[in-house]
């Protein structure tokens, strides 16, 4: 839709893209603008557009009407959608989660509809209707119709276990409890009786139930913590906050119960930060934003309860628009396979015409004068070679493997179950195994090229650990004891001393406890007391335990490393401070917050001592804290040294300094402090400047290192993953700086690494576009495309994008309302051709754009996205999928990686975590990323050459077996016989040998096809050329039909099981005894089937009574079998010997020299080089927040005042409760 | 994995080795040693078995004589439907010229008659011919029934069809004394076909049995299944070894099918001595109208059947491209391994 943007100049006319916001506008599709408004009718739209362009452009999107605890409103016949012919059902969705597809009435007919729907099955019901006919019936009618019924059984059967599992998740969902308002109380009631309008009462650590609009909450303010981890993948509190006069009125249960506010809002979208719509209450308006709203899958933190009104439920809500739709996800083998079908299929009809044609020809020459034959119709021999083409079409129906689909399944699903057995899978820590979700995946795993991993709680624990620290130049951290040792001993610092330590921490330095206790080095001290003092962390104290909510885990591990050294942050009001200073309270003044942001990467804060000094107190980057210290800083090029070593070590460093403050040019700075906090344009922008004027000549105190703790095992996955020729990316919503810095722990880069970053690549990018464009006119279209690389060979180069640049660059951006508004009626054809014309050219465009990044990206080593957003990294994964037709892993923890899960061949889900929304979608769930390498190196490649190795035997035993009815053909005048029901009666054997530890390869499938052909041909004229002129040792009716099929069929099921266990690398008693037991099982078979006991019960359906025990008794025959079964499979362990011998394959190799390899296979973690001062990155500095919560502090909202619990104010609804500080 | 928790590990799994695929295994290599000894044991056993094969088959001695040109006379007059009640017979004269040892067996032999095309072979009632219903001719299309709606047994097109030459071998001692060798119409079948497939309705009168069902004799048939041997009321019914043998249907379009087997008895004793001997063939079966023709054979056997040669050569041949097969596959493993000696030493 976005015309008009083909005059290329137009993206540029923005600024650069903000690497520091995620961005909004990747949801708006041209779907979604065409469908609205289509409805106007042209002349209506004509007059009302130039009002509409005034307008702000969300306010006429506002068509989304809830009104508070009303729910017949929403039951209105205008709110109605038809849905199916007359049934209407209303637009509000309710908010009952449905994932599953079927219930108890619609499962058999839409099941068999679904399976129907694959061609086999389709085929096989064609079959089966042939067979009905009696003219052409060659074969009895349960040959087809007991395999169809199996598996569509079979089938049919897992879809139901799989079906019943989502019953019970969404079940579980679906009943999850919260407390509604219900006829004037609150009331506990389950997740899916709430709807639209109706007001709901959350409690701490309580998940959002759908998207709700705050209306108060215990808080000041009504302020309400929540965690979006589900969401966007950040662990840090986020805060909203309810409208002030909500919050004023709508406190209690009563006033609760008889609020009437109408809501008008946008429809419901995936924009999960964004919401425009108005609240109509006690007439007047007050706009809403998405800073009122808690969105579904949020988990409410630090706040006792809250209040809210829900606008979107179930499937409306944003997290739900935003799960993508769930796709039938297929192998790739599943379509190699389908392919050969096909083409079996017309080999079929080929072969069946063939010999239908060689039929009525021997009918006109032979048949027809053969009075013997006479079946009383006069039919002529075309019409007769007619219907013995269907004829073959029956008989030769196995070459179209029906028994192939199930087999594929039932391997699949043993697979699976391996899988889940898989004790190295299994997390002890969690209690959780590895689970694979769908069965028909398994082969897929070995054959992935690309990973789109999710970092925060995928590569990382998320958890954030004090590591190390640089004081006065020393650094502390490494094992030592406290004589200044290092020591081999590992033991961990004991904290007991102090009574506020939370015991968690690990820190094996015991020689700064000494100093810290000592006191020697006041910096020691005071290093500390900087990390209690400067920050923005709300503290919480619940039974004498200290809780802090920080709003990064940076800023909360440091502050939590101050406590446990003995410098506990107790409490804060608007203006004071409390620290316990190794046992003694002290409350300090805090004069100033100047808050940390984006820009000045550096957060200060100012106090008064006790004893009336003032302080300034100061955390940054070091980038910005080294420009901004005093000249004389003795300790300077020792900490540089340091931050080196711990950026070498991919630790999140912060840089500590202080300084003291004269009262008299505080005093000072405070007055222009004052002004620029209360000037109304261009606030921030003063204050920054302000801020600027005091936070100089600082005095270095030292660093911090944080680690964000990386996953167990890690980099050596990522590095196994990387030999087996495996792309890792990695798709984030966290801050670049944040991703960068786990790019280099993990490994993904490197020192020697080139990064390029959005602005490289988008001029890369112009410049291939340009060139593109150059060579392009008259003759793109013949020249071929030339694929030259965008780097110069060699070097590890790698990508780092933001979601802003990623729309930069793929033309993603936001479409203008009102272009799209004028260009929704062309007025004249001329238009409407330009318009087409210029949409196909932008088409052309974007898809070039695309596939040039696409192209880009693999050429490096290693890309990591950050702040994008689920959509978008859906959309990364769809076009690595789509331009580079390669196999795609996501693997991710959080909603935000659903849609991604989703879009992946194979989507992987970290389970054992709190939100299971990742897990649900995913196809493969584990409780540790380390796992990835065992599923696909291990199950995936085993999973994939046994599926291979499978194919390619059932390929060749098939057409060895059907093909022995097309040489005998020949001999029978072309007509169908019946041998084939007979042995295919006595093959159970063929599909229950040993599926395990066949090592394959697959691409041959025209050899197996060959290979089956003279497999067929031996079996079948060895017999032939032994049967012509023999006779029975007794003299006895030699040759007869039913003799002759029983030594083929043995001959055929020694020489097929033989053959497995030639291509069978691994023999295990499994094996052996599915070979053997498989060919022991068909001889007991058949002799049974040949007994005489089961003729006289059955005489008609068993006619080959004693030719088992007369045909076998001889002596020529067995030689006949030897010999053919020799002669089948001496070639194929020649041929094996010699290419084994002649082009050892990797594996042969690897098998020869398997045990000096074994050493070799011994991941070797890469060697860390220290390169003292050459370190070009210093700056994964320890915030991934936007903003702290200064404002929130300095304006003493957040500030707990005393107020009654919770069970008072529901209790006694009438006891007046006011708040009693409302600054 | 070795420091566990004790909490609540309910989803541990299993520590099979089953489970966890760490079954014993064996490793199949297809080292240089295995594979050629495999290939040379095999080319002996398969040269040897050759060699017996072709030196008993050698042994056997077989005479085949063709007689559809002999009497060609009598298919003349058959094939003119006026004359279909009238009996031809034909007399064939031979020369055997040494003497026939041991066993010897009396075949007649049809060529380009299709007994495997699928709608023949499917045309007959086992249930009829297992003795238990006379109607049960379901399966029996397109005899199972006469005009009259009376079924006709036995019903289908393999038993319409059946053999119905009568052949008589007779030793020409002199030009005037004339020996008719005896042959033995029994255990020319199957034990199981003869005493389960194949049964008669019970074990009284047979005539009787038969005639006291309405039945219809099978259109070819000159005369009811209840009087097939007249020599023998045994051999009657469903139970005629020539019905039995005719019933079990070729695989190929030419084949043959025991019609007797010597009796050993005086002058015989030894099996046939050389001389003068002569066919004599009533003359019922048509083949002319297909372009079939038929022969009678005389064969003596060994344990591995026959005179065929097939087998033999078969054998002989495979064993000997074995062999060849591993001349050259142990050429160019020594040829290779001395280029390469790593990927042989293990």
């Amino acid at each position: 839709m976005s015309t008009e943007r083909d005059s290329e100049t137009t993206f540029d006319e923005d600024s650069q893209p903000n690497d520091e916001v995620v961005p909004y506008s990747d949801d708006e599709t041209e779907d979604e603008l065409d469908d609205q408004g289509s409805a106007v009718e042209p002349e209506q739209n004509r007059v009302n557009r130039e009002a509409e362009e005034n307008r702000e452009p969300f306010r006429k999107e506002c068509t989304w009407q809830v009104k508070a605890n009303d729910r017949k409103y929403h039951e209105q016949p205008h709110f109605m959608n038809t849905k199916f012919l007359c049934i209407k059902e209303s637009k509000y969705a309710n908010n009952a989660i449905k994932t599953y597809k079927y219930n108890a009435f619609t499962f058999i007919p839409m099941n068999l509809f679904e399976q129907f729907k694959r061609a086999a099955n389709l085929y096989f019901l064609a079959l089966l209707i042939l067979q009905a006919v009696p003219q052409i019936s060659t074969l009895a009618w349960y040959t087809t119709l007991v395999p169809l019924l199996v598996v569509l059984g079979v089938t049919a059967i897992k879809d139901l276990v799989d079906d019943v599992a989502r019953h019970k998740m969404d079940k579980e969902i679906n009943n999850r409890t919260c407390e509604v308002i219900k006829d004037g109380r609150f009331k506990v009631a389950k997740w899916k009786e709430i709807q639209v309008g109706d007001v709901i009462r959350l409690k701490k650590n309580d998940f959002v139930p759908a998207d709700i609009l705050l209306l108060s909450s215990s808080e000041p303010n009504s302020l309400c913590y929540v965690e979006t981890a589900e969401l966007d993948g950040e662990t840090n509190l986020k805060f909203k906050m309810s409208l002030e006069i909500t919050d004023q009125y709508l406190q209690r249960e009563d006033t609760l119960a008889t609020f009437d506010g109408f809501i008008e809002c946008e429809e419901p979208n995936n924009r999960l930060d964004k919401f425009t719509g108005t609240l109509f209450w006690r007439n007047t308006s007050f706009p809403l934003d998405a800073d009122k709203i808690l969105l579904r899958g949020c988990v409410i933190r630090n706040t006792d309860f809250c209040h809210g009104l829900v606008i979107f439920a179930g499937a409306d809500t944003k997290i739900m628009k935003n799960s993508g739709k769930t796709r039938f996800k297929r192998t790739k083998i599943d379509y190699l396979m389908n392919y050969m079908v096909y083409t079996i299929f017309v080999v079929l009809i080929l072969l069946s015409a063939g010999l239908a044609i060689g039929h009525a020809y021997w009918e006109a020459q032979v048949g027809n004068s053969s009075w013997y034959l006479y079946d009383g119709e006069d039919d002529t021999p075309s019409y007769r070679g007619f219907l013995i083409f269907w004829g073959y079409i029956i008989v030769l129906n196995t070459m179209v493997p029906i028994s192939l689909y199930v087999s594929v399944e039932v391997i699949r699903l043993g697979q699976s179950h391996f899988i889940n057995w898989d004790l190295q899978m299994y997390y002890a820590e969690k209690d959780t195994p590895a689970k694979a979700r769908t069965t028909t995946l398994n082969e897929q795993l070995g054959q992935i090229h690309y990973i789109f991993s999710d970092k925060t709680g995928t590569l990382t624990q998320n958890i954030m650990t004090f590591k190390k620290c640089c004081i006065n130049g020393q650094i502390y951290g490494d094992h030592r004891d406290a004589s200044q040792h290092n020591h081999n001993k590992i033991e961990q610092v004991d904290f007991s001393w102090n009574t506020y330590a939370d015991g968690k921490l690990a820190f094996y330095d015991h020689y700064l406890i000494e100093q810290i206790q000592s006191g020697k080095e006041p910096e020691v001290r005071q290093f500390f007391f900087l990390l209690a003092v400067c920050h923005t962390v709300m503290v919480d104290r619940t039974d004498g335990q200290l809780n802090y909510q920080a709003a990064s885990p940076d800023e909360g591990a440091l502050v939590n490393a101050a406590r446990n050294f003995g410098f506990a942050f107790l409490a804060r009001t608007q203006n004071t401070i409390t620290i316990s200073e190794l046992g003694t309270e002290r409350t300090y003044n805090v004069l100033a917050i100047l808050d940390f942001n984006s820009d000045r990467k550096r957060m200060s804060i100012i106090v008064r001592t006790p004893e009336g000094n003032i302080k300034l107190y100061c955390k940054g980057a070091d980038t910005v804290i080294y420009e901004r210290l005093h000249r004389m800083n003795p300790t300077k090029q020792e900490t540089q040294d340091a931050l080196d070593i711990f950026a070498n070590e991919t630790l999140r460093t912060l840089c500590l300094c202080y300084k003291e403050i004269e009262e008299k040019e505080f005093t000072e700075w405070n007055k222009k402090f004052m002004a620029a906090s209360v000037a109304s344009t261009n606030r921030d922008e003063a204050l920054d400047k302000v801020y600027e004027e005091i936070e100089k000549d600082l005095i270095l105190l030292g660093a911090t290192a944080i680690e964000d703790k990386l996953q167990d095992g890690v980099p050596e996955t990522i590095s196994k993953l990387a030999k087996a020729d495996i792309k890792i990316w990695v798709l984030t919503g966290d801050k670049k700086e944040t991703a960068e810095n786990i790019g280099f722990a993990c490994e993904l880069l490197t020192e020697d690494t080139t990064i390029c970053y959005g602005e490289d690549i988008n001029s890369l990018l112009h410049a291939r576009m340009e060139n593109q464009r150059n060579r392009g006119g008259v003759y793109a279209k013949f020249a071929p495309p030339v694929q030259e690389s965008f780097f110069p060979p060699g070097g590890n180069r790698a990508l780092i994008i933001t979601g802003s640049w990623l729309n930069e660059i793929l033309l993603e951006k936001k479409t203008k309302r009102n272009k799209i508004l004028k260009l929704k009626f062309p007025r004249t054809e001329e238009e409407r051709r330009m318009r087409t014309q210029s949409k196909r050219r932008l088409e052309a465009k974007k898809e070039q754009r695309q596939k040039n990044f696409v192209d880009l990206a693999c050429e490096c080593s290693a890309v990591i996205c950050c702040r994008v957003t689920p959509k978008q990294k859906a959309m990364v994964v769809d076009l690595v999928k789509r331009y580079k037709k390669a196999i795609t892993l996501a693997i991710g923890d959080g909603a935000n990686d659903v849609n991604m899960i989703k879009t992946a061949h194979i989507g992987v889900g970290i389970s054992g975590q709190e939100g299971m929304q990742a897990v649900m979608s995913s196809d493969y769930s584990f409780a540790q990323f380390r796992y990835l390498q065992r599923l696909l190196l291990v199950h995936g490649r085993w999973s994939y050459i046994r599926m291979c190795k499978f194919l390619r035997y059932f390929f060749y035993k098939n057409f060895a077996f059907t093909l022995v009815h097309f040489w005998y053909s020949f001999f029978n005048g072309y007509s169908a016989q019946d041998v084939s029901d007979k042995l295919s009666l006595r093959f159970p054997g063929l599909y229950i040998v040993g599926q395990r530890d066949l090592l394959f390869n697959y691409k041959r499938f025209f050899v197996s096809l060959l290979h089956g052909v003279l497999t067929s041909m031996i079996l079948f004229f060895i017999p032939l050329g032994a049967y012509l002129q023999t006779v029975g040792q007794d003299g006895e009716a030699p040759s007869d039909y039913q003799s002759f099929a029983v030594t083929i069929a043995s001959a055929l099921v020694i020489t097929v099981n033989f053959q497995i266990g030639l291509d069978t690398s691994y023999w295990t008693f499994v094996n052996a005894f599915s070979i053997f037991g498989s060919i022991a099982l068909y001889f007991g078979i058949m002799f049974d089937f040949h007994s005489a006991g089961i003729h006289v019960l059955f005489p008609s359906a068993f006619q080959f009574t004693g030719t088992a025990s007369n045909a076998l008794r001889q002596p020529y025959i067995w030689l006949t079998i030897i010999l053919t079964v020799a002669v089948g499979l001496l070639p194929v362990v020649a041929i094996r010997f010699l290419s084994m011998t002649i082009w050892p394959s990797e594996s042969d190799k690897i098998q020869k020299h398997r045990k000096r390899l074994k050493a070799e296979e011994q991941w070797q973690r890469r060697q860390q080089v220290f390169r003292r001062g050459v370190s070009t990155r210093r700056s994964a500095y320890a915030f991934s927040h936007q903003r702290g919560y200064a404002d929130l502090i300095s304006s003493g909202r957040s500030i707990r005042k005393k107020r009654s619990p919770l069970d008072a104010i529901v209790a006694d609804g009438t006891a007046e409760y006011r708040r009693t500080g409302d600054s | 994995m070795e420091e566990r928790p004790q909490h609540c590990l309910s989803r541990l799994l299993d520590n099979s080795a089953l489970k966890q695929q760490e079954l014993p295994i064996h490793r199949l290599y297809f080292t240089a040693r295995r594979v050629l000894f495999v290939f040379f044991a095999t080319g002996i056993f398969c040269l040897c078995m050759g060699i017996i094969l072709i030196l008993s088959a050698r042994s056997t001695q077989e005479i085949e004589i063709n007689y559809t040109r002999i009497c060609a006379n009598c298919a003349k007059l058959q094939e003119n439907a006026s004359n279909f009640d009238k009996e031809c017979t034909c007399s064939i004269p031979f020369y055997l010229s040494g003497k026939m040892m041991g066993n010897v067996y009396m075949y007649y032999k049809l060529y380009g008659f299709y007994q495997n095309l699928y709608l023949y072979i499917r045309s007959r009632s086992n249930r009829q011919l297992v003795g238990k219903d006379v109607k049960a001719v379901e399966d029996c299309a397109p005899f199972k029934m006469s005009d009259n709606k009376t079924p006709i047994v036995p019903c289908g097109a393999i038993a319409n069809s059946m053999f119905n030459d009568t052949i008589i071998l007779s030793h020409n001692i002199n030009s005037s004394v004339q020996i008719k060798v005896p042959m033995l119409k029994s255990r020319l079948t199957w034990w199981t076909d003869k005493y389960v497939k194949f049964q008669n309705l019970s074990s009284k009168n047979l005539a009787d049995e038969f005639r006291g069902k309405i039945h219809t004799v099978p259109p070819n048939w000159p005369k009811p299944i209840y009087d097939l041997d007249k020599k023998d009321p045994r051999n009657n019914g469903f139970l005629n070894d020539d019905f039995i043998v005719w019933m079990r249907a070729a695989a190929f379009p030419t084949f043959k099918k025991l019609y007797g087997r010597l009796n050993r008895t005086h002058h015989f004793i030894e099996g046939l001595p050389a001389g003068n001997y002569s066919f004599n063939i009533t003359y019922n079966f048509p083949v002319t109208r297909f372009h079939g023709e038929k022969s009678v054979v005389l064969s003596t056997l060994t344990w591995c059947g026959g005179n065929s040669l097939f087998l033999g050569l078969a054998y002989t041949v495979t064993g000997a491209m074995t062999w060849l097969a591993s001349f050259a596959m142990m050429a160019i493993h020594i040829m290779l391994k001395n280029k390469k000696m790593s990927f042989f030493h293990q």
